[in-house]
């Protein structure tokens, strides 16, 4: 049965989500992006968009855990699974370990491509909680700062991982 | 700004099969077929999401071969014991395609159909050997790569038909991949295998329209210079004709290098 998206026939279709562990129900159009969604449907504006080529990663969130390029990923695909954004991070007043060592590593300036950094950053260390700073320039080599220069995102990271493991400086 | 279209979400193959014509079309990963709707190239009425269709994404061996299904994502693949254990090759292609974010949404059977010509995956499936597996409801046929690929973003899959299975004859060659990559696909890749029979056989991507094939007895037969004199690169901007001439030349030896000193 094609039932799932509720009108096969139609431009539109019907979604239940949770975003940032609130749950979200109603009716997108099928063209609307899920960049688009997050930041006109739900007002949350942490998610840039820029290339909307899934080359620069200011668009990243993550889906059930993986990261996507929101530009170029269908709201309606959101339709029973689970989104983080940005805004999710922190818990209340406390910034996630990812933004406390961005912060204290001067890894941002101007900060545009900063969420984007930190959702690619996050879905890394749930993967590889132990990563070596190759594998922290591999996996984060389809996001563009020009900014930085890189190097205090890469430390952040480090620092960041060594944080949740429980080894970390403070 | 996507033109519209309606998104239909199957339960499994057969209900594809009865959807798809020239205007409906597979809908996987996006990553090609997004962007190509974004820009205006291509304007389907309707989209067949197969990303919630299990059976498209199993991965299994068989005594003969690896199937890959058609929706595994790219780090699916990459990350699957069994093309870890038998596929070691193609592990390290798979998670070397895009970027992250293209690993996790993009599929294999997505990037074969698109045949964009700058593809790891199609110069390496045509180094294994590999057939791809194409169902409607007129049948199934089973191709080989270069009877799948006929040129550039053209495949022989016709408006019905659905990639279902990736088959990769075991025991799979082993031997190097090597590619320049300074945007986001490969300028050139080079694959070098030694396959099960024991033949050394070279195959060129990305430079060229369609992956060029050459085999011989031992490395030896390989004759880099007369691949050079085959292909017939375009000047874009990853660099001049010329340019991509040289590469080619240096890529194939490396490649040949390494699958010499029995690389993966």
């Amino acid at each position: 049965m094609s039932s799932a998206t509720g009108s096969a026939a139609g431009s539109t279709s019907e979604i239940a989500t949770t975003v940032n562990g609130a749950a979200y129900r109603g009716s997108v159009a099928n063209r609307t992006t899920l960049a688009a969604y997050l930041r006109d449907e739900l007002g949350l504006k942490g998610t840039k968009v820029s290339c909307e080529l899934q080359v620069c990663g200011v668009c990243s969130v993550l889906v059930d855990g993986r990261p996507v390029s929101s530009c170029t990923y269908l709201a309606a695909d959101i339709d029973g699974r689970t989104v983080e954004t940005v805004e999710g991070l922190a818990t209340g007043e406390r910034m996630h370990e990812l933004q406390r060592a961005f912060v204290r590593n001067f890894a941002l300036q101007c900060g545009f491509c900063t969420p984007g950094f930190l959702m690619m950053s996050k879905a890394l260390l749930e993967r590889n909680p132990d990563p070596t700073e190759d594998e922290i320039r591999e996996y984060l080599d389809g996001n563009i700062c020009r900014c930085t220069g890189y190097q205090p995102i890469i430390a952040a990271v480090l620092e960041a991982a060594a944080e949740l493991r429980g080894v970390g400086v403070d | 700004m996507l033109p519209e279209f309606t998104l239909s979400r199957p339960a499994d193959i057969d209900e594809v099969l009865r959807e798809l014509n020239a205007d409906v079309v597979p809908y996987a990963g996006g990553t090609e077929l997004l962007l190509a709707m974004k820009m205006g190239l291509l304007v389907p009425s309707g989209l067949v999401d197969l990303k919630r269709i299990p059976a498209l994404r199993e991965i299994s061996a068989s005594e003969s071969a690896i199937v890959i299904g058609a929706g595994a994502t790219h780090d699916e693949v990459a990350r699957h014991e069994l093309i870890q254990a038998h596929a070691p090759l193609l592990v390290q292609v798979e998670q070397n395609v895009g970027n992250a974010r293209v690993r996790s949404q993009g599929t294999i059977g997505g990037n074969l159909c698109f045949a964009e010509p700058r593809s790891d995956l199609l110069a390496l499936l045509a180094a294994f050997d590999a057939t791809v597996l194409l169902r409607s409801v007129r049948g199934d046929r089973t191709l080989a790569m270069a009877e799948f690929v006929l040129g550039p973003y053209w495949t022989d899959r016709a408006e019905d038909e659905l990639l279902v299975s990736v088959a990769i004859p075991r025991p799979c060659p082993t031997g190097a991949y090597v590619k320049l990559q300074v945007t986001e696909r490969p300028t050139v890749g080079v694959a070098a295998v030694r396959t099960a029979a024991g033949r050394c056989r070279v195959v060129v991507g990305s430079v060229t329209e369609v992956p060029l094939v050459v085999a011989g007895a031992s490395w030896d037969d390989i004759d880099a210079d007369g691949i050079v004199a085959q292909v017939e690169p375009v000047s874009d901007i990853a660099g001049s004709a010329e340019y991509k001439k040289h590469i080619t030349g240096v890529y194939v030896r490396r490649a040949v290098a390494l699958a010499r000193d029995g690389a993966v």
